[in-house]
Parts: structure tokens; C-alpha cells; sequence
């Protein structure tokens, strides 16, 4: 095998066991892990860390496909990337703020499940689970609905309720002297758009939730300096972006497609 | 999607907040049908899939309804909208590729105005 690099369509991945150093796949696979991982995204760790496993996945996923079989090659990846992602969040504990009996019963859950995954040869059901920690069958669930925790307030559901949307914008706008005033608002909005999945994110932690610096750091898992930084990073993006709006620079990139070398077909 | 009535029904406002009302409900049932954990967590990606791709075109301030089947160890899960003029999803389209790898039975019915997608997941079912 060459160790220069060699392109894969997602239509006709390498060969089992193909993969080695040097050997880069099409952009079109990845598209694959984005659309998995984003749907993981509101439990609270970073979108970039959930790429990062899904891609482990997908690496898995080519190295054991069979074309020979007849199974298109989404079909058979998708449940190991999203069983990687997955296992990525049973393996991690998770640092959401749940009441603390919450909390410890999740703790037993999760070794229950471990054990029993073992012992079972495949992941259990809610009343094995039940019946070997020594709880109801509705206790189970509740801790599993804690884990998952999914955050209600996305920024999709910000955007999708103007009044909320406008409040958001108001209470940035109150943070940040730049980005304030009414005429501002509309402008704004598509520029929050234009944000990746994470800054959105901590925007709306911020911004929609109320919650402190230090309370996004714990729903996020990183350190209260990191989210300061990310905070500050995105603000000033948002404020460079909005004058450079009114200045007239609009989109400011030229209009030249730059081609994209991972998008050969072969 | 079997004939009869729907053992269960959940009517919310087609606004992607309340998809975690959705999911949730979706979890419960499937734990009542003794699906395993993995099962479970397939399911709730798949009726949020299904959804993802109803919301885009349900009309404005109109609501999504979820009809939900439970068989012996199959959940049925139906979710519908009005639209202005909806199309099926696309059958080559990538989201459907996902959602019937996550699924035992998938389709999507255009009645008039009416799009619906139903989707079942049978227990031990490897996907």
C-alpha cells in the first residue's frame, strides 16, 4: 500500500483491512458522522468530541464492511457509529447537574448495565436493569432520562419562537454594548445562524438559560476559563460580523469556488 | 401500521422544542414492550428523524400527531402534520438511508395535505 494519499467515495469504501497510514477517505463519508453526531449534540459535550468518536465508528465500520453482501454501505454503518457514540456517553460521566439521588442511582445503573452487557451478550432491558439494582421499573427510566437530558432549549428552539429569539438577542445585547440596540436585532439573527453547533450552544446556555460562566463549564465539561475564552471569541465575532454588515462588506468571500480536494469520485 | 386504533396518541404543537416530550414518551413505551437499552435509544433517534423530516414542511402554528402501536414485541410509531403541498422524503435521500437502518418498517404516505411517516421497530431486532 502506498503511503501516498488515496481517495474513497462513500458508494465504494476500501476493502476490508485496506486502511493504513496515509490513506484519506472522501469528505462525503464524514457527512455521514455529522448527521449521527448531531443528533447527540444537546447532552452537554462538545459537538467536536462526538465527531471525533463518531469518526471511530465509521473507521470500524469500513474496516469490517463486506460490499460482497449487498448492503449499502450507510445501512451497515450507521448502528456501529452511533453504538460508538453511544458507548462514548455510557463511558464518560456525565457532568449534568441532576438532583443527587438522580445521580446515584445513575451511578448504579451504569454499573448494572456494564455487568449485565457482559453477562447477557447484548444490552439489557429495563426490568433486568430494574431487577438487579433493586428499583422500580419507573426509577430505571427516570435515570435513564437524566442521562440522556436532552436540553429542551436548543438554539432551533430559540429560532423558532420569535419572542425568545428577540430576548436572546436583547440579553447579549445587554451584556455586550456593541451588540445592542433594537436596530441591531434583525441583522443579528442570521448571523447566530452562521455560528457552528457548539457556539450556538453556549450562546444559548448563556444568553437563554441564564446560566453562569461556571455552570456552562460544568454542563460542558471544560474549565470556567475556557468557556470566558469561547464566550469572548464568539461575541467578537459576532461583533465584527454585524459592522462589517454595515459597512456594506455583506458576506465579504468572493464568489471564486475553491475546489475541494476530497470530493473525487472514484 | 396496524388498522386499529393507536394504543397511544400524542398531539404537540410541530415545533421542534417539544420533540423531547416525543422522545421521551417513545422511550417509556418501548421499556413497556421490554426493549433492550440499545433498542430504546434506537428508537428515540428514529422517531426524532422521523420528525426532523415532517417539521420542515407542517404548516405554520399547526400541531404534529404521534400515534403509537404497541404489539407484542413491535412498537409502531406514526407521526403526521398538515403541509401546504408536502413531498415524500426523498428514498435515495440520506436521512431516510439513516432512518430505516435505525427501523424494521419505514414508510411516508402523502393523503392531500396530510404527510405521514410510520415507522416500526421490532425487540431484538438487529437493524
Amino acid at each position: 500500500m502506498q503511503s501516498s494519499s488515496r481517495t474513497f467515495s462513500a458508494t465504494a469504501p476500501p476493502p476490508p483491512g485496506a486502511l493504513s497510514s496515509g490513506t484519506t477517505w472522501c469528505a462525503c463519508t464524514s457527512l455521514l458522522v455529522e448527521h449521527l453526531a448531531r443528533r447527540f449534540r444537546n447532552r452537554g459535550e462538545p459537538y467536536d468530541d462526538l465527531l471525533q468518536v463518531g469518526t471511530i465508528g465509521l473507521i470500524k465500520a469500513i474496516d469490517r464492511f463486506d460490499p460482497g453482501r449487498g448492503v449499502e454501505f450507510s445501512t451497515y454503518a450507521t448502528p456501529t457509529i452511533v453504538g460508538e457514540i453511544k458507548r462514548y456517553f455510557r463511558d464518560k460521566g456525565w457532568a449534568i447537574r441532576v438532583p443527587r439521588r438522580l445521580q446515584e442511582l445513575r451511578i448504579s445503573l451504569a454499573g448494572a448495565t456494564s455487568e449485565l452487557n457482559q453477562s447477557l451478550g447484548r444490552s439489557p432491558t429495563v426490568n433486568e436493569l430494574a431487577a438487579c439494582v433493586g428499583v422500580s421499573a419507573e426509577e430505571v427510566l427516570e435515570g435513564l432520562e437524566s442521562a440522556n437530558a436532552y436540553t429542551t432549549l436548543s438554539l432551533d428552539a430559540v429560532e423558532s419562537h420569535e419572542d425568545s429569539m428577540l430576548s436572546m438577542i436583547d440579553a447579549i445585547g445587554a451584556d455586550d454594548d456593541a451588540l445592542e440596540g433594537v436596530e441591531n436585532r434583525e441583522s443579528i439573527k442570521p448571523l447566530l445562524e452562521q455560528l457552528d453547533p457548539r457556539e450556538k450552544h453556549i450562546l444559548t446556555l448563556r444568553f437563554f438559560r441564564g446560566m453562569t460562566q461556571s455552570q456552562i463549564a460544568t454542563e460542558i465539561g471544560v474549565s470556567q476559563m475556557h468557556v470566558s475564552r469561547l464566550l469572548s471569541q464568539i461575541l467578537a465575532q459576532l461583533r465584527e460580523r454585524l459592522s462589517d454588515e454595515s459597512l456594506g462588506l455583506g458576506e465579504g468571500v468572493d464568489g471564486r469556488g475553491v475546489e475541494d480536494p476530497g470530493n473525487h469520485d472514484h | 401500521m396496524p388498522e386499529h386504533q393507536p394504543d397511544v396518541e400524542l398531539r404537540i404543537p410541530a415545533d421542534s422544542a417539544f420533540l423531547s416530550v416525543l422522545r421521551t414518551a417513545t422511550a417509556g413505551l418501548a421499556a413497556r414492550l421490554d426493549f433492550t437499552l440499545d433498542d430504546i435509544e434506537d428508537l428515540r433517534i428514529a422517531v426524532d428523524e422521523a420528525c426532523a423530516m415532517v417539521l420542515p414542511q407542517a404548516l405554520t402554528d399547526s400541531d404534529l400527531n404521534c400515534s403509537f402501536y404497541l404489539g407484542g414485541d413491535t412498537l409502531s410509531v406514526s407521526v403526521t402534520a398538515e403541509c401546504d403541498s408536502p413531498r415524500p422524503p426523498s428514498q435515495d435521500g440520506f436521512a431516510w438511508t439513516v432512518l430505516a437502518a435505525l427501523t424494521t418498517s419505514l414508510k411516508s404516505v402523502v393523503d392531500g395535505d396530510i404527510l405521514t411517516i410510520s415507522l416500526s421497530r421490532t425487540s431484538g431486532d438487529s437493524a
